[in-house]
């Protein structure tokens, strides 16, 4: 490991043992979000925590950006680019989660509430004494609602009501400007996966499209006049039918997903099913094969309907794309975590290794240098019942150092590994284009089957 | 109605004796007796076509045996009419209504049966052999001394070829040949107009005896029905190699029969729609994407109305298979047979002869079959009878199914058959000519021959 120089060696000392101070107060935050789970665009509790932790720290921030979103600042001396950090607050829904919402099911099952503890844990060793008067720029502390792209037919909603334009917190965030005073950005997410170690970085995910499906048939009485109804429920299973006979055209190194729920089948057995709602995903590595599999997601939808006689609404919204790491910035990273851990728990996983899931970090990664690592300290399948946080540490105290050390590496010295990292990254589009492209993505059609 | 004008037609009977005239009881104790005396011959012929099953169209053979048979008893015949066809004719003594007396010569195919013919499966597995047998049965009856002479008008004996309607792709091949128009044996003789001088027609069909409680039904009504030839195309690829250029027309067809089935809830009860599909070719190496997928289905139901509507429905099922995986499907509707309705008065004709052969418990009204038969053609546009007797056992068109009683399955049918003929042709035909002035036939042939030729569609659908 190269030797660092002694002054930035002594502000990250500094940040790590502030962090270190604040050891309890952090998990018992992250604790509190842990127990507390509101699924995308409905963190009000989350963000009022947030807030209210910002508050403590003294660190000035705006609230309700995205309805439900957080944006703090701690300011160096000198002015210079700024970096965002990032947490988020939504969970998701898991049924039979230990720490589930009995009546919602909300859950954190994907360990964003240890992010909300790392974010305000950098926080913490920035504010640290020294650290920030070493420093040339800013850095964003951000809480983010809803990463989770779930509960599409009341995203649609808030969408409709205007009070959404695109429909996860990241991308939200986007479109109203509030990463327009930023210039690079990183988070980091837990995992449980063993071979990620304590913590990985590099790979990417799939980008995706989001279906908002809804097959309209004519109800009847089910038992005595079967032949006067449409059943859209019918036209609903013959279409998934139909996707699982696309698999075998999917290619393995496409890492094409296509996966759904039915969130309405009908209203009553002894109803022929009239309205039928199916929310899918279609996922995969690049733009090409993501549009190949969208169109044969839309054609068995059709075809559903087709053999039924029924009618089917697709609404395709545009959803996360692929994951790109900077490079740059991954370095910084990996030197911190090295520093932290130890190279022997370290993963580097190659740039085209892709974990089929997707993030709207994504999103991100194609305006600004971005990183989003994975940190070990959960337990069991991520989204699934299992899915538990058991080792605080890892989870939330050493990537919140991680983070802060980053930043110290990227502010110190006059921002000179920032503005390194700027000059070295040329990001795929700009904001407008971003937007220009995801609006562009977004397409309703109304198929009449026969 | 116009009283018909019966045509001379040569055939074997009335030779210009003058014998004196019989009584009706005197005529059927002369058939009856004559049936008794010869009946072994009947018996022959029904089971040395069991030994030389064919299937519709392809009845060479057993058409070549009926030939021979017609020649041996010196019955005049044309032959070759819908290609394996045959009808001869019986002359009475005077003028006066034809009445057909049918039989069926095509088998089907049902491998594991135990008259199946070992090369091609074909096998009597719905009892036709025994149809040709009572045909003769009757004319052999009939041709007992003194009986033709004293009935007026003629009976003209159908070796109708083709009943089941199978190897639909084979046929609609000679169809697109221009060797037969109809893919069933008597629509195809109806349109040749080889029924154009018959009144009336009767037939028997065989039976299992566990579905009945008697030995001879009567009365039954049939679902109608069209078929459906079906290809999906796809596109050929690598199976292994590169899936991902094929277009799986095997997949089509599953979606396509998955969608059929999701159908089935909107079927009424009261309209007893079949749709049974098989796949006749399925692709052609495993390792290659299926790119041409052969289906064969009927739409079978009560009316020619709920026919139409479990057609249409069959028919967007079938494309949202090939819009599913990006294909196209075309699809060939056939008219195929339409709903039976007996006549009343036939039928009690031959009611009161069957209760004399086999007892009065011995026969009872049946009800409703969900199967078809082209004899529901013919009953569109003339008096008929299609009773049943219970000489098999197992299920028909099953393994099986193997007539035990040929006493019943031949002699007695052809016993009851022969004597309704005589009740309707003695006495100056006048019992015929009653049921004839009865009778409201649905459609004229002309109307017929139209309404199975709208029923005619080819479409290719493609996205």
């Amino acid at each position: 490991m190269q030797e660092q120089p002694a002054d930035i060696q002594a502000l990250k000392a500094a940040a790590q043992s502030a962090i270190d101070g604040r050891r309890d107060w952090l998990i018992s935050a992250t604790k509190t979000v842990l127990l507390n789970p509101e699924p995308g665009f409905q963190e009000v509790n989350t963000s009022r925590l947030v807030s209210e932790k910002l508050s403590e720290l003294g660190i000035s921030h705006e609230s309700g950006i995205a309805l439900t979103g957080i944006k703090g600042y701690l300011r160096g001396v000198r002015g210079g680019p700024t970096i965002a950090v990032i947490g988020e607050m939504d969970s998701l829904k898991v049924p039979g989660h230990p720490h589930a919402d009995p009546e919602s099911g909300a859950a954190h099952a994907c360990g964003h509430h240890c992010q909300l503890g790392m974010m305000l844990g950098a926080a913490v060793g920035l504010r640290a004494s020294g650290v920030l008067a070493a420093l040339s720029g800013s850095v964003a502390l951000m809480a983010l609602p809803a990463e989770e792209f779930i509960d599409v037919e009341y995203r649609w909603g808030l969408r409709r009501d205007g009070k959404l334009g695109l429909m996860s917190g990241k991308q939200e965030f986007i479109r109203l400007g509030a990463f327009d005073d930023v210039d690079m950005a990183m988070m980091v997410h837990t995992s449980a996966s063993p071979g990620e170690k304590k913590f990985s970085v590099g790979g990417s995910s799939n980008g995706h499209l989001v279906k908002y499906v809804r097959f309209i048939g004519k109800a009847s009485h089910a038992g005595s006049s079967p032949h006067l109804g449409t059943n859209a429920l019918q036209a609903a299973m013959v279409a998934l039918n139909a996707l699982n006979a696309q698999r075998e055209t999917l290619k393995n190194e496409d890492n094409v997903r296509l996966h759904g729920i039915l969130t309405s089948g009908g209203t009553a057995a002894n109803s022929t099913p009239a309205d039928v709602v199916y929310e899918g995903r279609v996922r995969g590595r690049t733009p090409e094969a993501i549009a190949d599999a969208n169109m044969k997601m839309d054609r068995c939808l059709r075809a559903g309907a087709l053999a039924i006689g029924a009618k089917v609404s697709i609404v395709t919204i545009p959803g996360y794309l692929p994951m790109l790491h900077d490079e740059t910035l991954m370095d910084v990273f990996m030197g911190n975590a090295v520093r932290l851990v130890g190279k022997s728990n370290l993963v580097v996983h190659p740039s085209d290794r892709t974990r089929g899931g997707s993030t709207d970090m994504g999103d991100l990664s194609h305006i600004m240098p971005v990183i989003h690592p994975y940190t070990g300290g959960a337990t069991g399948m991520g989204h699934g019942v299992d899915y538990l946080v058991d080792d605080y540490e890892q989870a939330v105290i050493n990537p919140a150092k991680a983070m802060a050390m980053c930043v110290i590496d990227l502010l110190a010295d006059g921002a000179a590994k920032a503005a390194e990292v700027l000059s070295r990254s040329s990001p795929r589009m700009t904001r407008q284009q971003y937007l220009a492209m995801q609006e562009g993505r977004l397409t309703q059609e109304l198929y009449e089957g026969d | 109605m116009v009283e018909r004008v019966f045509s001379t037609l040569p055939g074997v009977g009335y030779q210009g004796s003058a014998m004196p005239a019989m009584t009706v009881e005197e005529l059927k104790a002369s058939v009856l007796a004559e049936i008794d005396r010869r009946g072994g011959e009947a018996v022959r012929i029904a089971k040395q076509i069991l030994d030389t099953p064919e299937p519709g169209f392809r009845e060479q053979k057993t058409s070549r045996l009926v030939a021979e048979e017609f020649r041996r008893l010196g019955i005049p015949h044309e032959e070759g009419i819908a290609i394996t066809g045959l009808k001869g004719m019986l002359a009475g003594g005077t003028d006066g209504p034809t009445v057909a007396v049918i039989g069926e010569l095509d088998s089907l195919i049902v491998q594991g049966h135990p008259h199946a013919d070992p090369q091609t499966s074909a096998a009597h597995a719905c009892g036709h052999h025994c149809q040709i047998g009572m045909m003769f049965g009757v004319a052999l009856g009939l041709m007992a001394p003194g009986v033709m002479e004293s009935l007026a008008g003629r009976v003209a004996l159908f070796a109708a070829p083709a009943e089941e309607y199978i190897e639909i792709e084979y046929r609609d091949d000679l169809r697109r040949e221009g060797k037969i128009e109809f893919l069933g044996g008597k629509a195809e003789l109806l349109r040749l107009g080889a029924f154009d001088d018959v009144d009336m027609a009767m037939m028997t069909h065989t039976q299992s005896g566990e579905s009945m409680s008697g030995v001879i039904g009567t009365g039954a009504t049939n679902n109608g029905m069209v078929a459906k030839r079906i290809m999906f195309t796809g596109r050929a690829a690598h199976a292994g190699g590169s899936p991902h250029h094929g277009v799986n027309a095997l997949n089509a067809a599953n979606i396509a029969l998955s969608a059929i089935h999701a159908q089935r809830e909107t079927f009424r009860d009261e309209d007893t729609i079949r749709v049974h599909p098989i796949i006749t070719q399925g692709g052609v190496a495993v390792s290659s994407v299926p790119a041409d997928v052969r289906m064969e289905t009927f739409v079978r139901g009560r009316t020619t109305t709920a026919i139409a509507s479990a057609s249409r429905k069959v028919d967007r099922a079938l494309r949202a298979g090939a819009m599913a995986v990006g294909g196209s499907v075309t699809v060939t509707t056939l008219p195929g047979y339409l709903p039976i309705q007996t006549s009343p008065a036939l039928t009690h004709l031959y009611i009161d002869n069957a209760r004399g052969l086999v007892g009065e418990d011995g026969v009872e009204p049946m009800p409703h079959r969900s199967g078809s038969t082209d004899m529901g053609d013919l009953s569109q546009i003339m008096p008929v009878i299609h009773p049943y007797v219970a000489a098999a056992t197992g299920y028909a068109h099953g393994a099986d199914y193997v007539v035990k009683d040929y006493d019943l399955g031949v002699l007695t049918a052809a016993k009851a058959m022969a004597m309704t003929v005589v009740d309707l042709l003695a006495g100056g035909g006048r019992r015929g000519r009653e049921v004839l002035s009865k009778h409201r036939a649905p459609m004229t042939k002309k109307e017929y021959l139209s309404l199975m030729r709208g029923m005619f569609n080819e479409e290719t659908f493609q996205e």
